[in-house]
């Protein structure tokens, strides 16, 4: 039962879902009120004008028909064009999706490194001192709002201390630029280092303030988990065969403790994706938040669509990834055959 | 005769929980021999499993061992000494010089010289490494070999308690294993480690009747092959007849009858041990004539006084409410017999003859409404 053809299958059970989701935000931009045409004319168009503009984009077809178009066209790759922008959906996404990118791996990775040491710490150390920060640290941290963060950060880290930049994000594999002089090895590595440095204090304050509510929620779950598992029956025979506290922390409670973990990380990718909205908006990150937020305001309807479409996609395969890794983890977890 | 493998005496366990101190285990005395299976006998919530845990000092908080002595082959794994405090007030009760520490504990004791099996060998190997890795961890740890060594002392193992095709079943998981399968592992474990003593906390109940005797068997194989000592944790008076040499009966923390196990079934001394005994389903009686303890054990954080069992036995009498009778030797026999029971008049003499006798209201048990529905029968 290779993990490859789980993995196709779970590809190819995922094909339904996305074609749930086209088919939902397809009928509901339908149903929405609001003309797109008279967004793009302006106050008042003439009828020839607006009979144009509907057979340029096929909004004169009937439904099933520009449902048909929007799938075919997916299926090669087009998400269609953007009504606002007036270029291809995709490269739109395209120039976007770094900057969002960036922001969810690094405000994941904050809070994954610091969450789990934090969450095993507790569980160690459970109603002593270091349990309690934790656990206070843990509950601020679920029940602040990502934006208020952000923005007291901006207040004392951007105006008072200077420490930091507030708005944007320096995109750290796009390079410092063409450089002056090719071949100076010195200069490169010079532009290099103050383009990763720059990129770094442009990114420091987005994770902080998107990641502070995953690292809350997966310490709290690391801690319980960890302390269901310390009091199994496997780790006190483990205690009772000499096995030392530290090894039995590492190896015979860990592992067993991360099923939760994976679990609640899955799920807190749609979180993060809904939090990265407010924290581009708050740090002025022209990423795929503020493209979808815009495109609403617009009523760019392709755009909704398709960035909506690339949403469900990348939470599909979140979904896959934590499934496989739940197998990975526990051998009890098969892939879904028969032994 | 030789020096006891195990003495425990006056051992006392207690859990500081919200509601006040529970006394789990409160002065028991007992001595294992090598060589011998030790019977801990007693309804649940006697104390046997906390005494069990407590002869290696894997009690968990909130519980704690305040006091008593557990020496196992001249080295004290326990025991307290007075030291006068500055000023008055009683004298402070601190770990004597000679007690081992946690780390001596666990690096010389744990594995090495007692072992442990479980209850519940469904939840006692760990889900997420194979039953092969996790026997060789522990021999590895407890006999100094060589991973390739200990490896091959596994699968060897494995092969001595049964299990087929062992060289195979070393990797598979825990899951891939029945209860009973999962329950000769952990036996295979104990065993591995070659300690003098394991403590066998009911290994046997979680499984099913016929799996119950291929383990008992097993063990007793092994136990002449081995010669290793056991203390046999249970509730099962059917089990403590095949296979232990001496019993142990506790009620509430305490340890009320002590005998070999010959003349604890045929010169019972203690009116809770013929309670249990009575109330062993025989094929030649029905349910109503079956005699259970009346009752519910009281509960260990707030014991009745005098004789703790007088709440539900049948031959209690007025002073048995008033005065706590501790183990003393009453058996006329050869071997010592000792019981706690105020009704053995010439060794204790505490006046149980004059004493009347007292009604026992049961509240909560199970035996009444049995009883009625098997005379209602009749």
């Amino acid at each position: 039962m290779g993990i490859y053809r789980y993995t196709i299958r779970r590809l190819l059970q995922a094909i339904p879902v996305l074609l749930g989701i086209i088919t939902i935000t397809f009928l509901l931009s339908d149903a929405i009120p609001g003309d797109p045409v008279q967004i793009m004319l302006g106050p008042s168009p003439s009828q020839a004008q607006i009979e144009a503009i509907r057979a340029k984009y096929g909004l004169n077809q009937p439904l099933y028909v520009r449902y048909g178009n929007y799938v075919w066209g997916l299926l090669h790759g087009d998400l269609g064009e953007s009504l606002y922008y007036q270029v291809p959906v995709l490269l739109k996404i395209k120039q976007r999706l770094p900057a969002t990118l960036l922001l969810l791996i690094s405000s994941f990775a904050f809070a994954i490194v610091t969450a789990i040491p934090l969450g095993v710490i507790s569980a160690k150390r459970r109603n002593k001192p270091t349990d309690h920060i934790s656990r206070v640290i843990a509950l601020v941290g679920v029940s602040t709002p990502s934006f208020w963060i952000g923005l007291m950060m901006i207040l004392i880290f951007v105006y008072h201390l200077g420490w930091f930049e507030s708005t944007g994000l320096v995109i750290p594999w796009e390079g410092p630029g063409p450089l002056i002089a090719p071949g100076n090895q010195a200069a490169a590595l010079g532009a290099w280092t103050d383009h990763l440095v720059e990129s770094a204090r442009h990114l420091l304050l987005p994770t902080l303030s998107l990641g502070t509510l995953q690292m809350a929620a997966i310490t709290r779950i690391e801690r319980s988990s960890m302390l269901e598992v310390l009091s199994e029956d496997y780790v006190q025979l483990a205690r009772a065969y000499g096995v030392s506290e530290r090894t039995i922390l590492r190896k015979h409670a860990f592992r067993n403790a991360q099923l939760p973990v994976i679990t609640l990380i899955g799920l807190q990718i749609t979180a993060a994706i809904g939090g990265a909205v407010l924290t581009e908006t708050v740090f002025a990150i022209n990423g795929m938040g503020t493209l979808i937020v815009n495109s609403i305001y617009r009523q760019d309807f392709p755009t909704i669509m398709g960035t909506t479409f690339f949403y469900g996609l990348v939470f599909v395969i979140g979904v896959i990834v934590t499934d496989i890794s739940y197998a990975y983890v526990d051998p009890r977890v098969t892939y879904g055959e028969a032994e | 005769m030789s020096e006891p493998l195990l003495e425990v005496e006056d051992l006392r366990t207690q859990f500081f929980t919200e509601d006040g101190v529970v006394r789990a285990v409160d002065g028991i005395s007992f001595t294992v021999n090598e060589g011998e299976i030790v019977g801990l006998v007693g309804e649940s919530g006697a104390g046997k499993s906390v005494a069990a845990s407590s002869i290696m000092r894997l009690v968990e908080q909130p519980g704690e061992i305040v006091g008593g002595e557990i020496r196992f082959k001249g080295e004290t794994i326990f025991g307290l000494e007075d030291v006068e405090r500055d000023g008055d007030g009683p004298p402070e009760k601190v770990p004597r010089d000679d007690m081992l520490s946690n780390a001596e504990v666990r690096e010389r004791i744990r594995g090495r010289e007692i072992a442990i099996i479980f209850q519940d060998p469904m939840e006692s190997l760990n889900p997420v490494f194979t039953v092969g890795g996790q026997l060789r961890e522990f021999i590895e740890i407890n006999r100094d070999l060589p991973e390739n060594e200990a490896r091959d002392l596994a699968v060897h193992m494995l092969r001595e308690v049964g299990i087929p095709e062992a060289e195979e079943r070393y990797d598979d998981y825990p899951h891939q294993f029945s209860g009973g399968m999962r329950q000769r592992v952990l036996i295979a474990m104990a065993l591995a480690c070659e300690p003098s003593l394991i403590i066998a906390d009911e290994p046997t109940t979680a499984l099913d009747v016929t799996v119950e005797g291929q383990i008992l068997d097993l063990v007793d194989d092994l136990q002449g092959k081995y010669d290793t000592s056991f203390i046999w944790v249970t509730h099962d008076m059917g089990v403590v007849a095949e296979i232990c040499d001496r019993v142990n009966v506790m009620y509430l923390g305490e340890i009320v009858e002590q005998a070999d196990v010959d003349s604890l079934f045929h010169d019972t001394q203690h009116p809770y041990t013929k309670a249990l005994l009575n109330s062993i389903p025989r094929p030649d009686q029905s349910v109503g004539e079956l005699n259970p303890i009346a009752g519910v054990m009281p509960e260990a954080i707030n014991p009745p006084s005098g004789c703790r069992f007088h709440t539900r036995c049948p031959e209690a009498r007025e002073v048995c409410t008033r005065t706590h009778p501790g183990c003393r030797e009453v058996g006329d026999g050869d071997g010592p017999h000792r019981a706690a029971c105020l009704k053995h008049e010439g060794v204790f003499n505490a006046g149980y003859v004059e004493s009347e006798s007292i009604e026992n209201k049961t509240t909560g048990g199970f035996d009444v409404g049995l009883t009625e529905e098997g005379e209602a029968d009749d």
